[in-house]
């Protein structure tokens, strides 16, 4: 048997700015994880900042660890590799004011 | 002389096919037809269910908002913050559809086939609902509906060309108050040209607008003292693709007549024939996410 693999689609075409997060998702069948997040348009302002974040029940959240800079520019690419979370992932975004990104934001899951 | 008890092949063979249907534990809670399309338990992947998607051309602002809101179904244990993870009828593992927080959003996973002859086929599913347990109460109206529908178009050579999308959703609560009815839908928004190339169209079929209730459709179902306790409910739906109807429905012990229920109907597209799609669909009241968790599905037919 071929180990279960899956892309999801975390957020497609969000405008992201100040305080932002994506939806929860849950992962724990996974062994490892990886997020790529797109700027479907050109960013305005500052690239913000990202934040892998983990919970225990999809409702409170703590950072994981990895961090990365927003892209800087259309179909920039960012990613983040995951390999211990438990079950709940998402990630969470900070941006100056007047600053923003909208992304696409894609989760790949290997058991 | 005694008369012969002899068992026709025919019925040697469906008294076999129950036999071992009723002997297997995964199968043996369905009732299926004699041919087996699809079988979900959802512990090996998500067996083919999908985020529907909406139409697009050069570029995504272009979706219709009710698909925009639309993300990926997920693998869940319904997992709780205050008892841990449930877990499904016979592994670990769910289908979770879930909504964004905001009143009225909804999310729909999708199973996309075609048929190769038009007869009876039936989908069970063996489901139940909640929402996200932010608050330390019982919250029974904060999911505003939970449903599925299929998505049909005839065979290219077929003389009806017609579009046929059944809808029933069991619509929980609405505005703050707990209602649970069955209700099916006749109409779907507008066809809206996607682009400028004139080759793409969307409608959101499963606006707000135009459900009606199913006669005789009240029915409450379990749904236990807190947010983080769930029960599966069983659902059969059999529709025929030769007359395009549907025959029966049952929701646990609950058959309902379906002589009033009719489908959305449009005339068939042009790049959709013997379409089989199967959708299931979860839309929240309030400011809170709705989870519709599926154990199983399991889609057959008499072909």
């Amino acid at each position: 048997m071929l180990p279960e693999n899956i892309t999801a689609i975390i957020a497609r075409n969000e405008r992201w700015s100040g305080e932002a997060a994506s939806e929860p998702y849950e992962a724990g069948w996974a062994r490892e994880a990886v997020f790529f997040l797109r700027a479907l348009k050109a960013p305005i302002g500052r690239p913000g900042k990202a934040f892998v974040e983990i919970s225990p029940d999809g409702m409170r959240w703590v950072r994981e660890g990895t961090e990365f800079d927003m892209p800087s520019e259309i179909d920039g690419l960012a990613a983040a590799r995951i390999a211990h979370f438990g079950n709940w992932l998402r990630v969470a975004a900070r941006f100056e004011d007047g600053a923003e990104c909208t992304v696409l934001l894609t989760l790949h899951l290997k058991a | 002389m005694a008369t012969s008890t002899f068992p026709t092949a025919a019925e040697m063979t469906e008294a076999m096919r129950l036999a071992m249907l009723r002997a297997d534990p995964a199968l043996s809670r369905f009732d299926p037809l004699p041919r087996i399309v699809s079988f979900d338990d959802f512990a090996r992947g998500h067996c083919g269910w999908s985020q529907l998607v909406g139409n697009y051309e050069d570029t995504l602002d272009s979706m219709l908002p009710g698909y925009a809101q639309h993300s990926s179904a997920m693998l869940s244990t319904l997992g709780h913050w205050d008892a841990g993870s449930h877990g499904g009828m016979d592994s670990s593992y769910a289908l979770k559809i879930a909504t964004k927080p905001k009143p009225g959003a909804q999310n729909v996973a999708i199973k996309r086939h075609t048929f190769r002859a038009r007869g009876p086929i039936r989908f069970e599913v063996f489901f139940t609902f909640k929402p996200e347990a932010t608050e330390l109460k019982l919250s029974e109206t904060d999911v505003r509906s939970v449903g599925f529908l299929f998505d049909l178009q005839c065979g290219d050579r077929d003389g009806d060309g017609e579009r046929v999308m059944p809808h029933l959703r069991f619509l929980n609560a609405e505005n703050g108050r707990h209602i649970q009815k069955w209700q099916y839908k006749r109409e779907t928004t507008a066809l809206k040209p996607i682009g400028n190339e004139e080759k793409t169209v969307s409608h959101y079929h499963l606006a707000p607008e135009g459900w009606l209730d199913l006669p005789g459709g009240d029915q409450r179902l379990c749904y236990n003292e807190i947010p983080t306790k769930v029960n599966w409910s069983y659902l059969r739906f059999d529709f025929d693709l030769a007359t395009m109807k549907a025959t029966d429905f049952q929701c646990n012990d609950r058959r309902f007549d379906l002589s009033g229920f009719d489908s959305i109907r449009i005339p068939a597209m042009k790049n959709l024939w013997c379409m089989l799609n199967f959708c299931m669909f979860a839309e929240t009241d309030a400011a809170k996410r709705a989870f519709l968790y599926v154990d199983s599905v399991c889609i057959s037919g008499d072909f």
